[in-house]
């Protein structure tokens, strides 16, 4: 029998929120495709770097996502769920969701500048202000992580999670503004410099900001799909917690009904 | 088993908050606490860890070499990061590595390289060698190249480009 209100079933998608998730997907692996293969096969060897340019298509836009995109939303998510007026869990999971796809594109901004640094400036990691602060909010966000696994009311843990968002968040204009501030191993920007003036040309320029277009869209892609997964967690933790709760009672029941036999 | 009775509806989204619990959480198990405890300990220490190097080394990752020359007397035989654009024409591959000469503003500075330079090691680029100072020239064991943010397409048929090397 199929109960008219099926009380058991996690809260539903709606079939257009379904939809709009897999249309950015689609469109998240063609621009990827097209980066790629831009990159690859179009775009021509930079004078000074050859071949290693091709890097450039793929390292700054996953900083991008990780550092600024990422970092950034789960900090402005964690300040509104603090304001007690726009308090609502749909921050806290969002920054929650933020943060976990974000760590992940932390950790390829790392890798993929680690091949790059490698042929380019000898070197697979060096102690500069760029490479280390970004270091650095890898770990702070391996905490925020972390923290939410500590068991607390969702409540308490939101409100925690939220000011370790915003203390870590201290780190993403640091980040940023590192290699203007201090003298760095890691070039300037390209295209967020001081001047604003992008110092990369033609189909180089057009790849790179594809690069960005389609790891943007991956990101959202993730973040999207990892908040429905955190709706669902939390359905599952209450659902489980009220089983569990039902449970015990069942048993107090039976044993009280044979006491009394 | 006993037929659970249903279970109540889910609180809608956005409705978390403040809802309080029929019963408090179960308590934090000694296994879980020791667990807490060490990845705390880890992510506290490596996070220790980064920022003393970050304001030891990061903050000035090195020092161009007009300043350096200027501060020679202070430095001594100090391992440091010497900074310098390689003078065009001075580079000479020898039996243990390469010597050059760095440039920084008005200061020209020679480099005793050991080991072979990476690939990108050329005349008029900023590199960065890792060394120290014996006499009036540098012995250096590792250099680096630290590449501009610039990224200019190649002209096959241009025969000298714009930053003066050949194609």
């Amino acid at each position: 029998m199929i109960p008219s209100r099926n009380v058991h079933a996690p809260p539903a998608q709606s079939p257009r929120a379904r939809w709009a998730v897999g249309i950015i997907g689609i469109t998240a692996v063609a621009a990827t495709a097209l980066t790629v293969w831009l990159g690859l096969w179009v775009t021509p060897p930079d004078q000074s770097q050859g071949d290693l340019v091709r890097l450039v298509y793929i390292h700054p836009g996953v900083a991008w996502v990780a550092l600024y995109l990422a970092f950034a939303l789960a900090a402005v998510s964690s300040l509104l769920f603090l304001w007690t007026r726009t308090r609502s869990m749909f921050w806290d999971r969002l920054a929650a969701a933020s943060v976990e796809v974000g760590v992940v594109f932390n950790v390829c901004t790392l890798i993929s500048g680690s091949i790059w640094g490698k042929p380019t400036w000898g070197v697979w990691w060096a102690w500069d202000a760029r490479l280390t602060s970004t270091a650095v909010l890898l770990v702070l966000f391996l905490g925020y992580l972390a923290l939410r696994r500590v068991p607390a009311e969702p409540d308490v843990r939101a409100k925690r999670s939220a000011f370790v968002a915003l203390f870590a968040a201290v780190d993403i204009p640091i980040v940023h503004f590192s290699v203007l501030w201090w003298r760095t191993l890691h070039q300037g920007a390209t295209v967020l410099n001081p001047n604003l003036s992008p110092t990369i040309h033609g189909s180089m320029a057009w790849t790179l900001l594809l690069g960005f277009v389609a790891v943007t869209l991956v990101f959202v892609w993730m973040l999207l799909v990892r908040y429905r997964i955190g709706v669902l967690e939390d359905y599952l933790g209450t659902g489980e917690l009220d089983v569990a709760l039902r449970e015990r009672q069942a048993e107090g029941a039976v044993t009280d009904e044979e006491e009394a036999a | 088993m006993t037929t659970a009775p249903p279970r109540p509806p889910s609180p809608p989204e956005g409705a978390g908050r403040g809802t309080p619990r029929a019963t408090p959480l179960p308590p934090v198990r000694d296994g879980h606490r020791l667990r807490y405890a060490v990845v705390g300990l880890v992510l506290v220490g490596s996070l220790v860890f980064l920022v003393a190097k970050g304001l030891g080394t990061a903050l000035n990752y090195y020092l161009p070499a007009d300043q350096a020359v200027a501060q020679q007397a202070t430095l001594g035989s100090k391992t440091f990061n010497l900074e310098g654009v390689v003078a065009p024409g001075s580079i000479h591959p020898t039996a243990r590595g390469v010597d050059f000469v760095v440039t920084s503003g008005s200061t020209r500075l020679p480099v005793a390289n050991t080991g072979s330079p990476p690939e990108l090691f050329q005349a008029d680029i900023p590199v960065i060698a890792v060394g120290h100072f014996s006499g009036s020239t540098f012995i250096s064991n590792q250099i680096l190249v630290k590449h501009s943010s610039n990224y200019i397409a190649q002209h096959p048929k241009r025969v000298t480009a714009p930053n003066g090397t050949k194609q």
